[in-house]
């Protein structure tokens, strides 16, 4: 250090002409074509709010904020020496004399060059230190007991001082009887008096109230000084967002920040919240926010779009890019909203970014720091009492009535497809056992009902069958250790969830590896290694599907325990009287679920790993060329396991009889043998599927900063970037049909289950693979006045493979301008204790985002040729889409205005920020003439506008030594409509949960049929259709919607967050509130026209119409009897209709429309830290003990959801609801 | 591009600083598993696709005298079945409607004008031809098929300046193109234009699966009912002619008195439509439903089953056809056996599809019995016929049941002998063809009056009729073709 400075001192003249050419070279090469470097001016003012900085880095600071360069010609002063800066556009003056306060230097300017040496001794002093009488020495320590280095030790009263060394060990020499000041930035100062020689022991404790936090916003592409940044964004640092227990980084998020929602549509490990940054941005794009971890782009594994989250697939599993980050490792998320923080993002900005950045090695002097987190969570049972479902007694009294009406009789419901007691009942009168010359069951009433009885009292509590109280483990260790020129942080941790349900359990460990490292005080750089390895099981689950005709999604073989547990009667039983797994019916056979589950699962492993490096280069101290480049390969694979004796694979075995045979879908006719009877085509084994998908994603970028000041009072930062994103995706699937289980694992291929195949044209495997390239150029110049006034511009230019060849569609440039004006700068400011500052930003730009369209040229894809048989397939190339040479980027114009007020001295933060969008371009299905080749088309025909407006008030509202109150309330409004979409939706797409897309209304509105009363001599509902007349039929496929009513949109308007921390000394008590509020929720699709003896029923049904004239008080349709179903239900031309389409209706009518509305208990946590005198003796530094419960209560939602989550959607699959927790953590540092 | 490693992206991004080449080249990549047309083998797989994949079964049967009103309370009621037979419009664009033919057709165009367009653009040299020419007769195949439901008919010597449809031989690039319907007269030039040229360039060892490829012989029988449109007897002849060769047609038609009579029901069904087939000339895989009608109210009933029978025609002996029925007076030729294209391992989930003959060795000839009759020749004409009836009529005996003109002008009581053959021509297409859609042609063509029966609920049977010159014999363009500046037709 030193010797290179003295060098360049000595050097200085000859530098200056060699620093221009550099400069100009460099200019040449990178930025020949992007910018011009304009000329400025200088400044002399600093401001920098850190513990424990280095003077090496207050020195960089004061040459990157002022262009002072500080030189050392001492060795009293080392540059490892740390403070604790505190400077707010403080002078250099005022910096200098707190950098050598106590010391005994001197320093002078000369030449923009601040030079330290050794003060020269006055004469005075020089008799002092004749007189000097006594010696002293001793430790300084932190309250955990840590050496402080840098602390100032002076004599009270004269100015005589040292600094404690690296070990916290200092020596002064004072006159007899003076008084000792130990003093540390961020510490309280303390006197001791002195009498004789000898050895002093010093500890200082924190001042927490001098300590502020960083004030610095990063961009993920630049660290930048608060005052040049004039976006929207905010920082949520992992302290402060603590999810103990909860352990994917993603939910971190929730109730955090104004703006921000989080929608937990499903709980499972792996599958991510819909998160949406100021609401949704695209009608048919993912509307997820980018993530950029450590500056680097987090890519999905795969891409599943927000709607698509909430489907239960199995590759929701791996929808959270996030799943792999271990909380702990994480230091702070900065979230950037608006299109100021987003710019440099460009089109990839459209719906905001959050940065994530994890911790780094600090400067420890070389000791190693370790610290242990390990969370022990244990899960709590859903119960009934939340939902409105019929006890088992209830339920019997339904399906009597039903069996009145003339269902479950013999014929059908003995032989059905599925069936619950009705069906083994028939089954057990014709159980005969030819020993004991007998029947299983007597047909007569008594016996009968003697069977029936066990059930109706069963009440079984499928909640208990397969919910389990289970551990959920998380240990963190990690350890951070530096020294000035080499830190390092390393963790690892793991995590061991054995499932809120049985069936599902998650294993993931993750390891970090970061090193920060500087090679001389030009070249600095870090490492970075990361990786996760999970591994999952779940129950198994296909895909799901949806049939438009009778309006109905549908999972074969769904054995998802929560979508069980609720829609599964509770007459049926889990076991039998003896205590054994009892069967009854699904698919022709046999299903028990607990023994479903342990036959028929999902195993996912998923590896991710990245390695990642950056390197920075001071060309000249105000010119930084930097370079980052990362590697990432990820692999997931799913593989489902299908035992022999899972339903699955029995059905697919179901040959049992005529019936059977006649109607089991699974079974196979052969073509060449038409007449012949259908069979199986899996005689052995059961059913080994893999579903694998990869990722590998090089990242490259390379940047050049220039940040000077200018005259003392301007601020010029310009910074540079280019980067190169580089993404291969594949995937594959593989169906392994016939695999023994049982038999150690062979395989006799079963041939008709691949002339099934190729018949049908369903290949037994597949492979495709994705390529993302991305180049992008970008360029910001800030500059900022006397810190009243900044301003920004940036401007980037994006370049992407994924609209198809065109060279003019696939650039896009993107734009920003920004400003902020510092109102407490102003001299007018009167300078007060209640109202400290006061900010005012403003912004407008442009951003984007690709959309699901890639044709800006033709696209064709080929194809076997979808015809019988085998010597007439061929493969075709079809066109896929036509060319559209007017595809474009989905846009987005923000107009963005914020403050930024603080009071209190700075104790109170008060951010509000309003903004409005036009949202343009927007790709969406329209129906052209068909006279090109492609009737809908994928095109930017829609626009839509938001406007919003974000609140959020935080800060230390009582700060006293023993008890402290941290708060923080943020609540945003977002509302979007959609101003042009020339698209006509069918009415099925837009009355479905997750809403549908028309003009004049939200981005996502959900939208009913108008249920209009029920018929006065059935019972049965009717309907406004869409001709607007009363009927019992609506064609759901129909276009025609101006009968809908349009219930409100999805997403809630309004959301936000409370959270509060009390903290008395040693014990800390927290609580989370997220509220949300202005959506509407459709409730589950309960109702059909007759039901099954095996699915659960709501109590709504106890209020069912059950004769003439009850149609006044209620609006639950009625029971029908079979005849009635097929045969009674007149549609407005007078045709009959089956009661299976007004029954589905109401599924979807304006009687099944609930408020979203809600306010949640996120979190609640008590804490305590363990005093000093236990962790001395434990040799620990720190300790703490939390019992945090996560997700405790809906304290308010609509009446109407009965207990269903207002967030969830209940479809299946591997989807759960997030469940109740409670967690015992445990935080130890040595 | 090859794989990259880290070091190459490094120096392609310097690179890309300073050269805009290696920047494109980069972006080029493509994004996913498409293809690009640069090869003839892509040409060939492209035009394999120029052929509707929907059908047009549903409107043309409903509309046309091929389907019966079978009584209130019978058989379901679905607005594709419907509709047609109450000459409605059909609403919508899902499977079987007019909208979804409509877009079938030119999809296809559109596949045959972008392999056209490759073929312009690279140097395939002559390999490509037979491509060229598939694409291009396919391409005047599917706007002939569109012209002749969606415009007026052609006018044999008429001024035919009523709108046609829009005649499409380049690729769309923009999202909403506008179009000109022109003139019927005009749309005729370029299907003649393209049928001419593309016919000389077809080979017909070009294709792995021929009978799902317009060979020449495919070829010559669409030019033959193209010709018999526009009442030019003698190509018609001509290239009826050449749909077989040798002449042989006896041997080339349905055998259906005798080869497909003696198969069992389910072996019938998918015999019919296989490509061993001798007669099928050209078949296309279309997604359609049209196979599972098992029993419309409106569809082929009681009344259609007699001209099976021995009354049914003039040799009191009946048609060989399969006569069967899903009950009730619910008829089926059963012609058709669904192909199910699986997309899941789970279930039933996929997309049904049917092999439609589109043409025939028994359309050409018949097409060419037509333009003797019309020419005159009434022996060959005449002859033609018996060929056809050879093949048709159960227990055929050539010397008694062989028409004659003194039979036919009896049988019908039409005295001119070139009437009564075109009405045996034109009864013996439309139950050979029944439920394959080609009534409806000849009722355009010919001018023929539909007459529809419709029951009330009291089953009282009332009889309407759809006149030559109503215009609702004009299927009704989609309406969405207004936002292309095509006007819909006149109701």
């Amino acid at each position: 250090m030193y010797k290179i400075y003295t060098r360049i001192l000595c050097t200085l003249r000859d530098y200056i002409p060699k620093f221009l050419l550099i400069m100009k070279l460099i200019t040449v090469i990178l930025f020949a074509a992007l910018m011009q470097v304009s000329a400025a001016s200088f400044g002399q003012f600093l401001t920098l709010k850190e513990r424990n900085v280095t003077l090496e880095r207050m020195f960089r600071e004061i040459r990157k904020q002022s262009g002072y360069d500080v030189l050392l010609s001492t060795n009293k002063i080392k540059s490892s020496t740390t403070i604790n800066a505190d400077f707010k556009n403080a002078s250099i003056e005022e910096v200098m004399e707190k950098i050598i306060a106590h010391k005994d230097l001197s320093y002078t300017i000369e030449d923009k060059t601040i030079l330290i040496r050794t003060k020269e001794k006055s004469v005075i002093d020089k008799v002092l230190d004749y007189f000097a009488s006594i010696k002293i020495n001793g430790k300084v320590r932190d309250k955990n007991g840590a050496p402080l280095p840098g602390v100032s030790v002076r004599e009270k009263g004269v100015s005589n001082g040292v600094s404690t060394n690296d070990a916290g060990d200092y020596t002064i020499t004072v006159k007899e009887g003076a008084t000792l000041v130990f003093s540390y930035m961020g510490y309280k100062t303390r006197e001791v008096t002195v009498s004789k020689e000898g050895l002093i022991n010093v500890s200082l404790e924190e001042d927490a109230a001098q300590l502020r936090e960083v004030n610095v916003v990063s961009t993920g592409y630049q660290t930048l000084d608060r005052k040049l940044f004039t976006g929207s964004a905010s920082l949520v640092k992992a302290d402060d967002a603590q999810r103990n227990g909860v352990p994917d980084i993603s939910r971190m998020l929730e109730g955090q920040v104004a703006g921000v929602s989080v929608q937990n549509v499903s709980g499972t490990f792996g599958a991510a919240p819909k998160i949406r940054v100021r609401g949704a941005t695209s009608l048919s794009g993912d509307n997820k926010p980018l993530w950029v971890v450590d500056g680097i782009i987090l890519e999905d594994i795969v891409n599943i779009s927000n709607d698509a989250l909430s489907t239960g697939d199995a590759n929701t599993l791996i929808g959270s890019s996030v799943a792999g980050l271990n909380p702990d490792d994480i230091e702070s998320f900065n979230i950037l909203k608006d299109a100021a923080a987003t710019a440099m993002y460009g089109a990839r900005a459209m719906n905001g970014v959050i940065v994530v950045t994890t911790k780094k090695g600090r400067q420890t002097s070389g000791a190693p720091k370790v610290s242990y987190t390990g969370n022990y969570t244990t899960y709590l049972k859903p119960t009934y009492n939340t939902f409105d479902i019929l006890n088992s007694a209830d339920q019997m009294s339904v399906l009597f009535e039903l069996e009145n009406k003339g269902y479950f009789q013999h014929t059908s419901a003995s032989r059905g497809s599925e069936g619950g007691i009705f069906y083994k009942m028939y089954n057990e009168l014709y159980n005969y056992d030819p020993k004991t010359d007998s029947f299983a069951l007597r047909n007569d009433i008594s016996s009968r009902n003697g069977f029936l009885q066990r059930y109706a009292n069963a009440n079984t509590d499928w909640f208990d069958v397969l919910f389990k109280n289970s551990l959920l483990q998380e240990h963190s260790v990690s350890i951070n250790s530096g020294t000035e020129n080499f830190q390092t942080y390393a963790s690892t941790s793991y995590l061991h969830d054995s499932g809120q349900t049985i069936g599902n359990s998650v294993d993931r460990f993750t390891g970090n590896f970061r090193i920060n490292f500087k090679m001389s005080p030009k070249l600095s750089g870090e490492l970075l290694a990361n990786g996760s390895v999970r591994n999952q099981k779940a129950p198994g689950t296909l895909e799901r599907t949806s049939d438009p005709v009778y309006g109905k999604f549908s999972r074969d073989f769904d054995i998802n325990p929560y979508s069980y547990a609720l829609n599964t009667s509770r007459t049926m039983t889990a076991f039998d009287e003896n205590g054994n797994r009892e069967f009854f019916t699904r698919n022709f056979s046999p299903f028990n679920i607990l023994h479903e589950i342990d036959n028929n699962y999902l195993n996912l492993g998923n590896i991710d790993f990245k390695v990642q490096g950056g390197l920075k280069y001071k060309i000249i101290p105000s010119l930084t060329y930097s370079v980052d480049g990362a590697y990432r390969f990820a692999k997931t694979e799913r593989q489902h396991y299908m035992l022999e004796n899972s339903n699955m694979v029995l059905a697919y075995r179901n040959v049992s009889d005529a019936t059977t045979i006649g109607s089991n879908k699974y079974l196979y006719t052969d073509p060449d043998n038409p007449y012949g009877l259908p069979e199986s085509v899996l005689p052995e084994g059961g059913f080994y599927n893999i579903k694998v998908d990869n990722l590998k994603n090089y990242y490259f970028r390379q940047n050049l900063e220039y940040d000077q000041t200018f005259a003392v009072n301007h601020r010029v930062n310009l910074f540079g970037s280019m980067e190169v994103r580089y993404i291969d995706r594949q995937a594959e699937n593989f169906d392994g049909a016939g695999y023994q289980y049982e038999n150690g694992g062979i395989v006799n291929p079963a041939y008709k289950y691949f002339k099934w195949g190729q018949e049908s044209g369903f290949p037994y495997f597949g492979m495709s693979t994705g390529a993302d390239r991305f180049a992008a150029f970008a360029l910001r110049g800030a500059y900022s006045y006397k810190d009243k006034y900044s301003f920004n511009a940036t401007t980037r230019y994006d370049g992407s493979n994924k609209m198809g060849k065109s060279t003019t569609a696939r650039w896009l440039p993107t734009w920003n301008v920004s400003g902020a004006w510092n109102i407490d700068q102003e001299n007018f400011w009167p300078k007060n204790d209640i109202f400290s500052s006061a900010r005012v930003r403003a912004t407008y730009g442009l951003v984007a985002n690709i959309g699901n369209a890639n044709n800006s040229a033709a696209v064709y894809y080929n194809q076997v040729t979808r015809r019988p048989y085998d010597n007439e397939k061929e493969t075709a190339t079809f066109i896929s889409g036509l060319e559209n040479s007017e595809l474009t980027w989905e846009k987005l114009k923000e107009m963005n205005i914020g403050t930024d007020l603080t009071f209190f001295k700075d104790r109170i933060n008060v951010t509000v920020d309003v903004y409005r969008r036009n949202i343009f371009d927007l790709i969406g299905d329209i129906k052209t003439s068909g006279i090109g080749g492609q009737f809908t088309k994928i095109a930017n025909y829609a626009d839509m506008k938001a406007h919003g407006i974000e609140f959020t008030i935080a800060g230390n509202a009582i700060n006293h030594t023993d008890f402290k109150w941290r708060t923080q309330f943020n609540v945003a409004f977002n509302k979007n409509e959609i101003t042009n979409l020339e698209v006509n939706p069918s009415i099925f797409r837009l009355v479905q949960a997750d809403g549908g897309a028309l003009v004049g209304h939200a981005q996502r509105g959900l939208y009913s049929v108008q249920f209009d009363g029920l018929d006065h001599d059935r019972g049965y509902p009717y309907y406004i259709d869409d001709e607007g007349k009363r009927n019992t039929y609506v064609n759901l496929q129909s276009n025609k919607i101006d009968y809908l009513k349009y219930e409100g949109p999805t997403d809630p308007t309004l959301t936000g967050g409370f959270y509060n921390q009390f903290r008395y000394k040693d014990f800390t008590v927290s609580a989370l509130l997220t509220f949300a509020k202005g959506n509407v929720v459709r409730l589950d699709p309960i109702y059909q026209s007759t039901y099954s003896d095996i699915y659960a029923m709501s109590k709504d049904m106890l209020n069912r119409w059950v004769m003439p004239g009850d149609e006044q008080y209620t609006n639950i349709p009625a029971l029908l009897d079979p005849f009635d179903s097929n045969q009674t239900i007149k549609d407005a031309n007078g045709g009959t209709v089956s009661a299976r389409y007004p029954y589905n209706l109401y599924n979807f009518s304006t009687e099944r429309v609930a408020k979203g509305d809600f306010i949640r208990l996120k979190q609640i946590s008590l804490g305590y830290n363990l005093p000093k005198s236990i962790l001395s003796k434990l040799h620990m530094s720190n300790a703490s003990l939390s019992l945090i419960g996560n997700n405790i209560a809906l304290l308010y939602s609509d009446k109407r959801l009965n207990g269903q989550d207002p967030e969830f959607f209940g479809t299946g699959g591997v989807a759960l609801p997030i469940p109740k927790q409670y967690t015992l953590s445990l935080k130890v540092g040595f | 591009m090859m794989k990259l490693n880290k070091l190459q992206i490094l120096l392609l991004s310097a690179g890309c600083l300073i050269s805009t080449a290696s920047c494109k080249k980069y972006l080029d990549e493509n994004p996913d598993n498409r293809t690009d047309i640069n090869t003839v083998a892509k040409v060939a797989q492209l035009v394999t696709t120029a052929y509707p994949r929907y059908d047009y079964y549903y409107f043309t049967e409903g509309y046309s005298d091929n389907t019966e009103d079978k009584g209130s309370g019978v058989g379901s009621l679905d607005d594709v079945t419907t509709r047609p037979y109450n000459w409605q419009n059909v609403i919508g664009d899902g499977t079987g409607s007019t909208t979804s033919y409509w877009n079938g057709c030119y999809e296809g165009i559109a596949a045959a004008n972008q392999a056209l367009d490759a073929i312009e653009k690279n140097n395939f040299g002559n390999d490509v031809l037979p491509y060229k020419g598939e694409a291009l007769v396919a391409r005047a195949y599917a706007h002939f098929m569109l012209v002749t439901f969606f415009s007026k008919p052609y006018e044999i010597n008429g001024a035919n300046d009523s709108p046609g449809i829009p005649y499409v031989n380049v690729p769309e690039t923009k999202v909403i193109q506008q179009y000109d319907r022109s003139t019927v007269k005009a749309t005729y030039e370029k299907i003649e234009k393209d049928l001419t040229e593309g016919l000389a360039l077809l080979s017909p060892s070009a294709y792995k699966v021929p009978k799902f490829h317009f060979t020449p012989a495919a070829a010559h029988a669409f030019a033959s009912r193209f010709y018999l449109f526009k009442g030019e007897w003698q190509k018609v002849v001509d290239h009826a002619t050449l749909t077989v060769a040798g002449n042989d047609f006896v041997n080339n038609l349905r055998p259906l008195n005798t080869t497909l009579r003696a198969l069992g029901n389910e072996e019938f069904r998918i015999a019919f439509t296989r490509s061993d087939q001798k007669s099928s000339l050209l078949l296309t895989e279309q997604y359609s439903g049209w196979q599972r009608q098992t029993g419309p109210r409106y569809g082929y009933g009681e009344k259609l089953v007699a001209m099976f029978g021995r009354d049914g025609n003039f040799t009191g002996k009946p048609r060989a056809d399969k006569i069967l029925s899903y009950g009730n007076s619910n008829y089926t030729t059963y012609k058709f056996n669904e192909y199910f294209f699986k997309t899941s391992q789970g279930a039933d989930i996929g997309f049904p599809y049917l092999i439609a003959p589109l043409l025939t060795v028994d359309e050409s000839l018949m097409n060419r019995a037509e333009a003797y009759a019309e020419l005159g020749q009434t022996d060959n004409a005449l002859r033609d016929v018996n060929t056809f009836l050879s093949t048709k009529i159960s227990g055929y005996n050539a010397g008694t049941d062989a028409a004659t003109v003194a039979k036919i002008t009896a049988y019908y009581a039409i005295a001119n002998p070139k009437e009564a053959i075109i009405k045996l021509i034109l009864e013996s297409k439309k139950a050979e063809f029944l439920q394959e859609g080609l009534r409806w042609l000849d009722i355009v063509r010919r001018r023929l009056t539909v007459r529809h029966n419709v029951y009330d609920e009291a089953g009282r049977e009332t009889f309407v009729e759809l006149k030559p010159d109503d215009l609702r014999r004009v299927f009704q363009i989609p309406q969405e073709a207004l936002l292309s500046g095509v006007p819909l037709n006149p109701r």
